[in-house]
């Protein structure tokens, strides 16, 4: 029982070392999610006074 | 599991993998290893079938899954677009004719007022030519409602909100451009922000945002030797991935004067706008014997200007590139234009140049040109 409480422990702390890892690797950060325009535009988006 | 929010095509470049989601027609970059765990994802039965082959059991909760999960589903969010309900066309607006010569194409536009040729007619001024009735295509751009309507041989094309002319702007450039190479808007991979400049044989894409030095810097090349094809909005046709010429002259903003002053023949002669208060003064540089053409596109440089700075041209991530190009460029939902634009990512170079220095960065850029020929 007490062999088989260590290798569990071991094992725990093996996957939380990796769960670890993978929640680094997955984290909001980590990757960009891109959207293009939906319609054609020019690049002037500053509308100012004389469109408003 | 989940395949419904799988990515349709996907490529590796440059230590990142690049996806397309066709239900939002998103794009992501993502690190390889973030690609391996996403796989391993849409290859499990379950969230505990996923756990197990990652290797995280005897763990009563794991964030990895939600993770994905939780990217999955905002690559996959879209916001629904409105339908264009068809406007019947009246031509009670047209108080201003302009005609127009662009290559072999002619082109005639009625305005309804001085803002709609603010809006259109200062960078396609240098075109202006005598009236012509025979075989022209004619817009017709005026405001109804407080609404842009901006109609093509009498079909309406869009309809924006007066705030939003740089949609009447972006959809008559458009439609410009499908007149002059004979197409139609389907057949384009998209139009990216930014200016293109050719040797005559290859073209590079120079990217960034507004106010970076793009366009002065297209109109410092053209004027030593290289040709401008496209200026701010540079079209991609999906039949040859080529990037077609762009009759819109160069804006170059008034922070920008006094560098290409001494640079661009009889500059001070050339009209200066004024589109609104805030964006300040614009002067349009017209791109000489201006030709219809396209040129394979082999290289994306993102520029910085750089007040005194040395010229230095460097690998940079394509992620960066990427972040600065899509949000701005209009790309088609179209699978088989996704396709292409990933294909074409694959095949060319990216570059950041920082610049200061007008006399050097000329010869940097034809180094350039030169190493993408060794490179075919």
């Amino acid at each position: 029982m007490k062999k088989n409480s260590n290798t569990d422990k071991i094992t725990r702390k093996d996957a939380m070392k990796k769960m670890g890892k993978y929640a680094a690797l997955t984290a909001v950060g980590t990757f960009a999610i891109l959207n293009p325009l939906k319609a054609q535009g020019s690049s002037i988006p500053d509308p100012g006074d004389d469109f408003s | 599991m989940n395949f419904n929010l799988s990515p349709t095509h996907q490529i590796s470049c440059d230590k990142h993998c690049i996806l397309w989601y066709e239900k939002s027609n998103n794009y992501s970059v993502v690190t390889a290893e973030f690609k391996s765990i996403l796989d391993i994802y849409l290859q499990s039965d379950s969230t505990d079938d996923f756990n197990t082959k990652l290797g995280l059991t005897n763990i009563n909760s794991s964030p990895v899954a939600h993770n994905i999960f939780s990217y999955l589903t905002s690559c996959n969010s879209f916001e629904t677009q409105d339908i264009l309900e068809d406007i019947k066309f009246s031509d009670i607006h047209r108080n201003t004719l302009k005609y127009y010569k662009v290559d072999n194409s002619k082109i005639k536009i009625y305005y309804d007022s001085e803002l709609a040729l603010k809006i259109i007619h200062p960078a396609i001024a240098y075109l202006e030519t005598q009236p012509d009735e025979k075989e022209n295509t004619t817009f017709d751009i005026f405001l109804k409602d407080n609404h842009w309507l901006i109609y093509k041989d009498k079909h309406l094309l869009t309809v924006a909100a007066k705030k939003d002319y740089h949609l009447i702007q972006g959809k008559f450039i458009m439609h410009l451009l499908c007149t002059i190479h004979s197409k139609e808007e389907s057949d384009w991979v998209g139009t990216f922000h930014g200016s293109t400049i050719t040797d005559d044989t290859n073209s590079i894409l120079f990217v960034g945002k507004s106010g970076q030095g793009k366009s002065t810097l297209c109109s410092l090349l053209s004027a030593n030797g290289f040709k401008l094809v496209a200026d701010d909005i540079s079209p991609m046709l999906s039949k040859n991935k080529h990037i077609y010429s762009n009759p819109l002259a160069i804006s170059v903003k008034e922070g920008a004067f006094n560098t290409l002053r001494p640079l661009i023949k009889d500059f001070d002669d050339l009209l200066v706008t004024q589109l609104n208060k805030t964006k300040g003064l614009i002067k349009y540089v017209p791109t000489k014997n201006w030709k219809a053409n396209s040129y394979p596109c082999k290289a994306i440089v993102m520029v910085n200007y750089k007040k005194e700075s040395d010229t230095i041209l460097e690998n940079v991530s394509i992620k960066k590139v990427l972040e600065t190009l899509i949000p701005d460029s209009w790309l088609s939902p179209n699978p088989k234009h996704a396709k292409q634009f990933l294909d074409w990512l694959e095949s060319i170079r990216v570059y950041e140049l920082t610049y200061g220095n007008t006399s050097d960065v000329t010869l940097c850029i034809s180094k350039l040109f030169k190493q993408i020929i060794k490179k075919k």
